[in-house]
């Protein structure tokens, strides 16, 4: 695509959501995380790493903040100054929240980064040139850029490691950005097999690596269009809905007592991702 | 690929099933395999143990496969250097080897074993007229299972997660590292769920925040060692015991215990209140409790608070066993390294063969064992990388990955039903000449037997042998051979119908004495806690990237080891993070990186396990301390087992000072009034409308 091209069809190329004239048909991803489920263990991490071909860096570049782990399970501890933390930490999965109107994808100056019709906010590396504006807008801080080519970087993959890289993702070298794509090479996969028998894929059908791997099944994910998904369920039980900064439950004088809410919300990026907040009991 | 070949079409990928190898819980894995490479390890959903679900050491087992250290080769002992031989003659050697040495004069150690590779096993020792097999595991709940038996008849039974109100743990770290984390992991997700928007409540009692401690509704920093001083001063508070548990507990007042524990008065009270109100409950005896001296009387004080709870055939039920006892796992122990280590001292083997462990890092400092396994004549290891241990070995012979070998595995801990778990190759051997350690057994065997195994070709076809034999005791009667066999290897899993024992519960305080509380040691003030990891454990993956560079889950620190202690300590101290101290036992000192951290009592510093090699490649070695090779001989004295919390230790400043190499971000851990992860006590919320 030359730069002309991409100019003149900007509109295409930089799908806007929440859009009432282009509404997400037949597919729209999303996620609901339930922090009272997630205990930090990292398993969804790592299912990340062997699904996605993600490097590992080593100690030193990791010192560097290049670390590139797509997802990465935050720990926060409360700040009342207790003499210990008697209620535990806070663990948070972090990913890319494929945000509906992505404050990465407008600076982008090549449009590396933009939307797909099933609402993914999506990373072309071939098109990326490394300006990381992207990364410098994103408020979750969930792009990750290669400063270095790690195939050819000692000890990321040597020979025989190379084996295990996943033959459906690319491995990306050197100045471009990355990040969760929502596993979309199993999406693709799913809708080419439902696309030959003729209909949409049905819920269960794809999961994402993490949500596989987690132990407590705190990580749902599918089609949010399908009412009969679980992740339509959860949005819709908590009350919180996709095109919405400011969600109706919150309006009223009384706290809400429903857990899910969305992170950064009033930066009215309107994430994919839900949370449900974690719980402690008031008993003990 | 990093760089695809000419005219390759990729292909689709297949799964096969086999059984995960990176601990003994049994997960069972669906390999994803696509070219005839082996590219992703994931759950079997069929399996009752982990359904679908894998944690990430499992799924680090690809790189256990493709590490690019493991040995290639038979490695024969010149000077300091390994020469590469032919099977034939490692073989050979160590025929000659044993000729004419006596049974007693042959030690084998091992990790943990089960399945035909166990039969094997024995029959091999048996051969060689020997009954020196120590079963050896760094890391086992060994003095929780023997105070098991004491209080149930069982040495694990089934805990039930999923159906107690409250779980009162401990320090059994069940979500991180404790005998089946997916599996319970699992539960604990139904068990925060709960009936009817009724959610469950977990109460943690240890003096180091584990990953459990931290999901814990109620975390309680206790003195270290007086687990079962809060235990007893419970069921005093409960008021419910009567007869002999009673008269014990009367002493165990609320001003006493938490003079004793440094757990509230208050606290007390609210667990207390808390079991009566909602039952039935679980209460768990973990590491942190059995690690002392008198580890057993912490766990018979725990388990007696189970009883007096009325939990024992509620939440605690009768384990199912595979009716084939002679492939029950046997179970390692620390026992077994100082029974062997004696010898070795003393000079009494002559041949000793090491597999599947690796005490030369995992043995604590004071057994000196490097020096005492120098003594034995001719060490043999069975090794897939060159660890501490093989390195100490006169022959190293190299092992197929659990990617590429046959075997059957029996869980100790099983859940809904017995099941035998099979382990098949996902892929080709990735090096012609490392060989399977059933096979390499089977070759052994017929130096001594050479009549009785002359059917078995190789190990697939003993296995298989061995399943057909028992078709109809494995739910294949009136099934052909071929399809019966081909079916189990589908499966990967055979599911039997178990024998179930039954619990003992009466509740009993006969041979119940806490020790009096521990005078303070002016020399070396601090309780050393080992930090065991769900990712790393004893050490044995640590050369594996994914694992080094997964943040610890709760100091987010990786590639490195690191002291942890409580900022209020610290600042007593003048220690700041990043601070390098020299932590110094009667053993011996380590020096390591400071991380302050609230979640432990100030009296005691942690450092995790499973770091500091000083082999085992290029992404263990020089990778932080080890602080096993501190930890005092202190040993627990109902069973012998090694107390592993029982070292004390000072620290002081060398006056360096790093980088933590960690991913907390620059925020650190704080939120800074965002609502990012964001907490609601359960009065605020409803969950009886979730979905």
């Amino acid at each position: 695509m030359s730069v002309s091209n991409l100019l003149e069809n900007w509109a295409q190329v930089r799908h806007e959501h929440p859009n009432n004239d282009k509404p997400h048909d037949p597919y729209k991803w999303a996620m609901a995380i339930d922090l009272d489920a997630c205990t930090g263990c990292n398993a969804c991490s790592v299912a990340c790493y062997a699904e996605n071909n993600l490097p590992v860096v080593g100690r030193e570049k990791f010192q560097h903040g290049q670390q590139m782990h797509w997802l990465r399970v935050e720990r926060y501890w409360d700040e009342d100054g207790r003499e210990f933390p008697d209620q535990g930490f806070q663990f948070l999965p972090m990913m890319c929240q494929q945000c509906e109107a992505a404050p990465c994808e407008t600076v982008c100056p090549v449009a590396a980064t933009n939307h797909t019709a099933d609402g993914l906010n999506s990373q072309i590396y071939n098109r990326c040139i490394g300006s990381r504006y992207c990364s410098a807008n994103c408020p979750f801080k969930v792009r990750y850029f290669n400063w270095y080519d790690y195939p050819t970087t000692d000890n990321v993959w040597p020979a025989e490691m190379q084996q295990q890289l996943n033959p459906d993702v690319s491995v990306r070298g050197k100045g471009v950005m990355e990040k969760c794509t929502f596993c979309v090479q199993r999406l693709s996969a799913a809708k080419v097999k439902a696309k030959g028998e003729g209909r949409i894929v049905a819920e269960g059908e794809v999961q994402t690596a993490c949500q596989q791997a987690c132990p407590t099944s705190a990580i749902s994910f599918g089609n949010i269009v399908n009412p009969e998904s679980r992740v339509h369920k959860q949005w819709a039980a908590q009350q919180v809905e996709l095109a919405k900064d400011k969600q109706d439950k919150n309006e009223g004088e009384a706290p809400s007592e429903l857990r899910g809410y969305r992170i950064l919300e009033e930066l009215r990026a309107y994430p994919s991702v839900m949370y449900l907040e974690r719980v402690r009991e008031s008993a003990v | 690929y990093v760089e695809a070949n000419d005219y390759m079409v990729p292909g689709i990928g297949v799964y096969f099933n086999s059984t995960c190898a990176q601990c003994d819980a049994g997960c069972s894995v669906n390999g994803r395999v696509r070219e005839g490479r082996v590219l992703k390890l994931e759950g079997n959903p069929d399996s009752a143990i982990n359904k679908g679900k894998l944690c990430g050491l499992g799924q680090a087992g690809v790189q256990h496969h493709y590490n690019p250290d493991r040995v290639r080769e038979p490695l024969l002992r010149n000077g300091n250097k390994g020469e590469a031989i032919s099977w034939d003659k490692a073989y050979a050697l160590i025929a000659e080897k044993l000729a004419g040495v006596q049974g007693e004069e042959i030690a084998f150690l091992s990790g943990g074993v089960s399945g035909h590779l166990k039969v094997l096993l024995g029959n091999y020792l048996d051969s060689l007229g020997t009954k020196n097999h120590f079963v050896y595991e760094a890391i086992a709940p060994s003095v929780v299972r023997a105070a098991n038996v004491k209080a149930f008849g069982v040495e694990m039974p089934r805990y039930r997660f999923d159906k107690a109100q409250v779980v009162l743990s401990f320090g059994a770290d069940f979500l991180g590292s404790w005998v089946s984390p997916v599996h319970f992991s699992q539960q604990y997700a139904q068990f925060r769920k709960g009936v009817n928007g009724q959610r469950g409540v977990l109460i943690q009692v240890e003096s180091k925040m584990t990953l459990t401690g931290a999901n814990a509704d109620r975390w309680l920093a206790v003195k270290p060692g007086t687990e079962g001083v809060l235990a007893l001063g419970i069921i005093n508070a409960l008021g419910m015991a009567t007869g002999d548990v009673a008269e014990l507990v009367k002493g165990y007042d609320k001003a006493r215990v938490s003079r004793e524990t440094g757990v509230s008065t208050g606290q007390i009270d609210k667990i207390a209140a808390l079991l009566k109100l909602r039952s039935p409950s679980l209460v768990l005896a973990g590491s942190a409790a059995e690690g002392y001296a008198h580890g057993s009387q912490n766990a018979a004080a725990i388990n007696l608070l189970n009883q007096v709870l009325g939990n024992v055939g509620k939440t605690i039920e009768a384990p199912v066993s595979v009716p084939f006892p002679q492939m029950a796992p046997s179970k390692g122990n620390t026992v077994a390294l100082k029974n062997l280590n004696d010898g070795l001292a003393a000079g009494k083997y002559k041949v000793v063969f090491n597999f599947a462990a690796n005490p030369v890092f995992t043995a604590p400092g004071a057994f000196k064992f490097k020096d005492n396994f120098a003594k034995a004549g001719f060490k043999v290891a069975f090794a897939h990388y060159l660890d501490e241990t093989a390195l100490q070995a006169d022959l190293v012979l190299p092992l197929d990955s659990a990617l590429e070998d046959w075997g059957t595995q029996v869980p100790e801990y099983l859940t809904e039903g017995a099941q035998i778990n099979i382990q098949q190759p996902l892929m080709e051997r990735l090096h012609a000449d490392t060989r399977g350690m059933g096979d390499i057994l089977l070759s052994l065997i017929k130096q001594k037997k050479a009549d009785e195994y002359k059917g078995f070709e190789d190990y697939y076809a003993y296995l298989r042998g061995a399943v057909l034999q028992n078709k109809g005791a494995l739910g294949g009667g009136g099934v052909e051979d071929d399809t019966f066999w081909n079916d189990t290897l589908t499966n990967g899993i055979v599911k039997l119908a178990g024998t179930t024992t039954s619990l003992a519960a009466h509740a009993s305080a006969a041979g119940l004495l806490l020790p009096a509380e521990a005078e303070a040691d002016e020399h070396f003030p601090l309780h050393l806690i080992p930090g065991v990891t769900a990712s790393l454990r004893d050490g044995r993956h640590t050369n594996q990237p994914w694992l080094q560079e997964s943040p610890d889950p709760l100091t987010t620190i990786v590639w490195d080891s690191w002291v942890e202690i409580h900022p209020k300590k610290a600042a007593e101290l003048g220690i700041v993070e990043g601070d390098i101290v020299e932590v110094t036992s009667k053993t011996g000192s380590v020096k390591a990186q400071v991380y302050l951290f609230p979640g432990i009592h100030p009296e005691a510093i942690s450092i995790p396990v499973g770091r500091g090699h000083d082999a085992m490649g290029r992404y263990a070695k020089g990778y932080g301390v080890n602080p096993f090779q501190i930890m005092d001989a202190v040993f627990e004295a109902a069973t012998g087992e090694l107390a592993m919390h029982e070292t004390r230790v000072k620290i002081s400043k060398t006056g360096q000072r790093v980088l933590v190499v960690k991913d907390e971000g620059a925020a650190g851990a704080l939120q800074m009034g965002r609502k990012i992860a964001a907490r609601v006590s359960t009065d605020q919320v409803d969950l009886s409308k979730e979905v």
